[in-house]
């Protein structure tokens, strides 16, 4: 997992996550979305229209006040949580 | 944040399984979906070296074919991107190469399968090969694809309206996958897929449970179930990890 | 020639079954169905992959 800023403002953060694909991108979005500072959060993968662009750029909005960089971590925190929920539950099935 | 997630066994076996989870977002049901797919890597046989082939069939089309063998998956952490273990198979004919043929170098690494015909060979034809398995995933090659038809629904609340009117006659409805009935579980295959055979002369309503899925998942032999199911969350997992220590930096 | 080792469509591995079916709905008298359900293949993706299939192993080793 390669990453790189792209775009950075106080509330704005664009950042290319490299060697992910819809798998990852989409849990994670939609991880960031349950996220109260978070405003926005979307991903694209587009091959063609950037130029032969194809690891997925993150793009986050945040609340004011809140750095996106420490929101991603709490997303990505949050994905953690998740999996380790259901892994308990599935092994409490099994 | 807390997650309360719930996992109810329909189905269980080995190779075959469904499973109810409650709790989960459609995202998070797919990312699973996926990375038992495209993520949980298994062994394979990858290059071949042949001693001796002198069946109708030619070197890439057999080496295909052993490729595709399913291969028993050692458990996580014996091996890593890269490994190979080697596997040898020494036929003569008359008779049929069978995958059960393949000796391999690595107790761990066997075929899953012994059935498996590799090819026939007539009198004086033989087959004598060297093949090295390495460990991938299922998206750089399909035969590493461990989970074979992993799929989801949404599970279904069927609630009884009321009765047909009088003078309707009764047509079918037809649902497929499992179906909750005041809470209690029922694959549809129990009543042929068919409502108006479960609840003749009346009028029902089929509505998706949010958030609740019922996964189907086989795997081809390499690992069971759980497993498969288990490694696909620890790919996802092991990619947060990554990411939340990569942007801590 | 020799039947796919695997579904093409969803992978599963259907070779296995394929000197039991031969024998019992191509060669014996029995249903292609009825066997198909016994051996456990489900999904008409699979098959169709032994109902299909024709061994050429014989038609071709003359040629060899």
């Amino acid at each position: 997992m390669e990453l790189r800023v792209t775009e950075r403002t106080e509330t704005e953060l664009s950042i290319e996550i490299g060697g992910e694909d819809h798998t990852f991108m989409n849990v994670l979005k939609g991880t960031l979305l349950e996220h109260e500072d978070i405003a926005a959060a979307t991903y694209d993968v587009n091959p063609e229209q950037s130029g032969g662009q194809t690891e997925p750029i993150l793009t986050i909005k945040t609340e004011p006040g809140v750095d996106p960089i420490d929101a991603l971590e709490e997303g990505a925190g949050n994905i953690r949580d998740k999996t380790t929920a259901f892994r308990n539950a599935f092994e409490a099935a099994v | 944040m807390t997650e309360e997630y719930d996992v109810e066994f329909v189905e269980t076996g080995d190779r075959k399984a469904r499973f109810l989870v409650r709790g989960v977002t459609p995202a998070f049901a797919n990312g699973l979906r996926r990375a038992m797919v495209a993520d949980v890597p298994t062994m394979a046989i990858d290059e071949v070296r042949f001693i001796e082939n002198s069946s109708v069939m030619f070197d890439e089309q057999l080496a295909l074919r052993l490729g595709l063998v399913p291969l028993t998956t050692p458990p996580e952490g014996e091996f890593v991107d890269g490994d190979t273990v080697t596997l040898s198979i020494d036929v003569e004919g008359p008779g049929t190469a069978y995958s059960g043929d393949l000796v391999s170098s690595d107790s761990l690494v066997q075929p899953a399968e012994d059935n498996v015909p590799i090819i026939d060979l007539k009198d004086d034809q033989r087959l004598e090969a060297e093949a090295d398995a390495l460990i991938e995933r299922g998206k750089d090659h399909a035969k590493h694809q461990g989970g074979v038809a992993v799929g989801y629904r949404h599970l279904q609340r069927v609630e009884v309206e009321g009765d047909l009117p009088e003078f309707e006659d009764e047509r079918s409805q037809i649902v497929r996958g499992v179906i909750e009935d005041d809470g209690e579980l029922v694959p549809t295959s129990e009543f042929d897929d068919d409502l108006s055979n479960r609840y003749p002369g009346k009028e029902v309503s089929v509505e998706d449970v949010p958030n609740a899925f019922v996964f189907h998942v086989e795997t081809d032999g390499s690992f069971t179930v759980d497993e498969l199911v288990t490694r696909a969350v620890e790919s996802l997992e092991a990619r947060a990890t990554e990411l939340e220590e990569a942007v801590q930096l | 020639m020799m039947v796919p080792v695997r579904c093409f469509t969803c992978g599963n591995v259907v070779a296995e079954h394929w000197e039991e079916f031969d024998e019992r709905a191509n060669d014996g008298d029995e249903d292609p169905e009825a066997v198909l359900d016994e051996l456990g293949v489900e999904r008409y993706c699979c098959r169709r992959m032994l109902v299909s299939h024709r061994d050429l192993v014989d038609v071709v080793s003359p040629y060899q």
